[in-house]
């Protein structure tokens, strides 16, 4: 982030550092703010809930959301929302244990085809929304439900020959071995990130993502393809998704039918939290990354507080409330 | 096309071509209620020889209902340029309700329906609230309520079960006769009446633009809350509607509307961008999501498949709405 650049003076050095950045970028300080204090309420509820080993599960867990939130974001940041997140997710992971049928050999293969089919999927979402003008909320559900029709019709219900595959050891490995004593699966989190944050910053793309969300007339006058760009991040979305389906079954093992549902509007309320503007062109992927830790962990802290089922849906609702309402507020009108 | 000759396209334009153009997603959605019908109707002959009874039609219409009232209360919320996701939980809490406390004899049944509306009524005045008033986007406030909605059913009723009275479903969903299409007429009857209420005025005004509205004198943020309370009183009614055909509850049954309500809206040719569109029209995109369950049933497809030929309707159904309502338009 942008510390340390700035000159010396006499005034506590973080005060200035915070004032000089802009409110999303505060925003994200936020995030993460939030996200260091469910630790820390965890833990003194509950010790050892912020011991290394504790953080590294809660942090596996929380990187499905993240790479799921990070198509989610990129599709808020133009203004529109994925709802087809549930059922890509789920068809991606049957399609990646029928198509590598437990084998090595095909893991590679099967991993490709996935993200394939994330993309297929998220381009027509993006030719729906862009090019025939269908509302994102209506094309993405109707999205949701074919596949959903889809996966269940190909598989039989999930009860086709290889449905009961086992994904590959090699991509189990993603989540299940380590490197230097942190699981593969976080370096991958952390290489999307930073790519991600590239590619939102430092680019022309992402300056045609930003200028779209605030405002497309102005970013079409100003010689930008918005339908193509538009397009492309659908099919991040799509890939997105995808990749989030072959993670969380590299962590399950199997394929389980409804395994998507809950990254749907997980992924929204994370990139929410994380500061992304839900009417586009506000908002930034290390945001969105600290809202899926934010939330997996305050989920974490409620089941160690064995909380039952209901509260922990209460409390999490509220939570979103509460954190929407200290810094999601719009501009006051007029 | 610049302001200019759009202005001057609508000067040009007839009483009657206007008439045709404000209405062509009402009439769409008629139409394709029609032909949804005469598929439904044509593939039960083909099948069983006979044309649909008094049976078949009374369980259309029971099955409807919850998805009707469910979908009404999301028009307005849409109508005003919002989204209303919590609808699924208001209704798995108020099903939940009618399920553990309702007991046979008028009063308690009257008693319970009154303080289930009530309760709806509450939930969306939250979200109103939040909305209006705490400056939050709809689409996010509902996301939050769904939750502590869903959570809250889950307590009230933790296993599915419990049960309605049996005059409560005879009254709802008599399984005699599809005399539910009574509360269809009120339902037509009640919108006729609120688009002519000031209310009624200012929810669309501030759906075509917020800014401008205020500027009239429109109370935006009070009318705001008052959309999204009338919501949670059709998501309430959609609750019982729900326990009296299924005659129990369950507190996750709800979940469904939060997208067939939308899938409704949509269909019923409401326009996502606010400000336009009718509840009748929405009816008729709820009884054609009913219908079309019907119709793939009897086409035998499998109903493992049901969702994708859903899925693919809703799309198909927009596109062909976009392109019949550019051609209309274009005419003028």
């Amino acid at each position: 982030m942008t510390s340390g650049t700035e000159s010396v003076a006499p005034e506590p050095r973080w005060r200035q550092v915070l004032a000089s950045l802009t409110p999303d970028r505060r925003r994200v300080l936020y995030a993460f703010g939030a996200a260091i204090l469910v630790f820390v309420v965890g833990d003194l509820l509950h010790s050892g809930f912020a011991s290394t080993a504790s953080v590294k599960a809660i942090l596996v867990i929380a990187s499905f959301v993240g790479f799921v939130a990070a198509g989610q974001t990129f599709v808020i940041l133009v203004g529109g929302i994925d709802l087809s997140v549930p059922w890509v997710l789920n068809g991606a992971a049957i399609l990646l244990v029928t198509s590598s049928l437990g084998r090595d050999g095909r893991a590679a293969q099967a991993i490709l085809l996935t993200l394939a089919l994330g993309l297929v999927t998220g381009l027509a979402n993006g030719i729906g929304v862009a090019y025939l003008a269908v509302p994102a909320v209506v094309m993405t559900l109707g999205m949701n439900g074919i596949m959903e029709g889809l996966s269940l019709g190909l598989s039989k219900g999930l009860t086709c020959a290889s449905c009961a595959s086992y994904a590959p050891k090699a991509v189990q490995n993603i989540v299940r071995s380590d490197v230097l004593g942190v699981p593969a699966d976080l370096f991958l989190w952390l290489g999307i990130a930073i790519v991600i944050t590239f590619l939102l910053n430092a680019t022309t793309f992402g300056r045609r993502i930003y200028a779209i969300g605030n405002n497309d007339t102005a970013a079409f006058l100003a010689g930008i393809n918005v339908r193509l760009v538009t397009v492309v991040l659908y099919m991040l979305s799509g890939l997105f998704a995808a990749l989030g389906g072959i993670v969380l079954v590299a962590y399950g093992g199997q394929a389980t039918l409804g395994m998507g549902d809950p990254y749907l509007f997980q992924s929204i309320a994370a990139a929410v939290i994380g500061g992304v503007s839900i009417l586009g062109g506000r908002g930034h992927y290390l945001g969105a990354l600290a809202g899926s830790i934010t939330l997996v962990a305050l989920v974490s802290v409620l089941l160690a507080e064995n909380m039952p089922d209901w509260g922990r849906s209460v409390v999490y609702g509220g939570a979103i409330l509460v954190i929407l309402l200290l810094y999601g507020r719009e501009r006051r009108h007029l | 096309m610049t302001s200019v000759t759009q202005a001057e396209h609508y000067r040009s334009r007839s009483r009657f071509q206007h008439f045709t153009i404000q209405s062509a997603p009402l009439l769409l959605a008629l139409i394709m209620l029609a032909g949804m019908a005469a598929l439904y109707i044509g593939l039960f002959y083909r099948q069983l020889s006979r044309l649909p009874g008094n049976f078949e039609w009374t369980s259309v219409v029971n099955t409807s209902m919850p998805l009707v009232f469910a979908a009404v209360g999301q028009s307005i919320v849409v109508v005003t340029r919002g989204l209303d996701l919590s609808v699924g939980g208001m209704i798995d809490l108020t099903n939940g309700l009618a399920a553990t406390h309702m007991h046979a004899g008028t009063g308690s049944m009257l008693a319970w329906s009154l303080l289930v509306l009530l309760i709806g009524g509450a939930g969306g005045a939250i979200n109103g609230i939040l909305v209006a008033y705490g400056r939050l986007q709809p689409i996010l406030v509902t996301l939050a309520t769904l939750s502590i909605f869903q959570g809250l059913a889950i307590k009230v009723l933790p296993e599915p079960g419990g049960a309605v009275p049996l005059e409560y479903t005879k009254f709802l969903a008599n399984p005699n006769g599809p005399w539910g299409l009574a509360f269809v007429v009120l339902i037509g009857a009640a919108w006729l009446v609120f688009r002519r209420t000031r209310f009624g005025v200012d929810v669309f005004a501030i759906g075509n633009d917020e800014e401008a509205a205020r500027a009239h004198g429109v109370r935006v943020r009070a009318t705001k809350v008052g959309a999204y309370v009338l919501a949670g009183m059709f998501s309430a009614a959609a609750g019982l509607f729900l326990a009296a055909t299924t005659t129990s509850g369950d507190a996750t049954s709800g979940d469904v509307f939060v997208l067939t309500s939308i899938a409704a809206v949509v269909l019923g040719g409401i326009s996502f961008f606010g400000g336009r569109g009718s509840a009748i029209g929405t009816v008729a995109g709820a009884f054609v999501l009913t219908l079309l369950i019907n119709v793939l049933f009897f086409a035998d497809i499998n109903p493992l498949y049901q969702s994708f030929f859903q899925g693919l309707f809703l799309v198909v159904a927009v596109l062909l709405g976009t392109l019949i309502r550019r051609l209309v338009g274009m005419r003028g």
